[in-house]
């Protein structure tokens, strides 16, 4: 038996600067419609990407543009996953709360949308800290 | 290109907001203050036209929701017209579709509240 061929993977790193928000969204977009997936999906991945990347510049970054955000591609036969990494504090999978949308409905307030967003819009979302770095992957299935 | 451009007409007592690009957390202060704009000068009748709009994401949604309770307490309301199927999308994933009043076209949207008036 022939062992799996590895993923083809890429990487971009970018400054920690909400400007290249544009770049890193249209590249996610374009890499989700190589993978195989609608305009519909990768419009949603591309979202996804952008919610993940901000939170690394606002939260983890705290808004310092001098930091790094690196961002892996990974193409994979029935999946892409997407790596998101930051050198500053992140979140782990048991801290992570997703807020109720219905409580939304009912008293509007600011913040908190991002991740349920990154949830609804992603086939998985995994965060984990290694090697000094916060991670959060996300991964979105290929159908058919 | 910029990455967000917004224009502000007045149509019958109704701002109409056109923002034409993107909303996120690069562009979102440009259309907050818009928003804030508008209350301050007590325009509380709002249509936000997405017709322009290619990509909204949390951020933007944020600054809606942090306006959206003062408009309406001032008898006013902001509605959304035009959308774009992945902006549709993220309003019906997260519920808003029920906090908001969506029209296909402005012209619907203005004709609602001009009925309302």
């Amino acid at each position: 038996m022939r062992p799996a061929a590895p993923p083809e993977t890429f990487r971009l790193v970018i400054p920690s600067q909400t400007r290249y928000l544009n770049l890193v969204t249209g590249l996610a977009k374009r890499a989700s419609l190589v993978a195989g997936m609608d305009d519909a999906t990768a419009a949603k991945v591309s979202i996804a990407v952008d919610e993940a990347v901000t939170n690394v510049i606002i939260h983890a970054y705290k808004g310092e543009s001098t930091h790094k955000v690196e961002i892996e591609l990974s193409f994979l036969p029935a999946t892409m996953e997407i790596r998101i990494w930051n050198t500053g504090p992140g979140l782990l999978d048991g801290e992570v709360t997703l807020p109720d949308p219905r409580e939304y409905v009912k008293h509007p307030r600011k913040g908190g949308l991002g991740l349920l967003l990154m949830s609804r819009f992603m086939d998985e979302i995994h965060f984990r800290e290694a090697g000094g770095r916060s991670e959060c992957c996300m991964v979105k299935r290929l159908v058919g | 290109m910029a990455d967000l451009l917004i224009q502000v007409r007045e149509v019958d007592g109704v701002a109409v907001v056109l923002p034409e690009g993107f909303i996120n957390a690069h562009t979102v202060r440009m259309f907050e203050d818009t928003l804030e704009k508008l209350v301050v000068e007590r325009r509380f009748n709002i249509l936000l036209d997405c017709s322009g709009l290619n990509y909204i994401s949390s951020a933007g949604l944020g600054a809606i929701m942090g306006l959206i309770e003062t408009i309406r307490e001032n008898g006013g309301d902001i509605l959304l017209c035009s959308l774009a199927p992945n902006v549709q999308t993220i309003f019906d994933t997260l519920g808003f579709t029920q906090l908001y009043r969506v029209f296909p076209s402005a012209a619907e949207a203005l004709q609602a509240l001009a009925e309302k008036a």
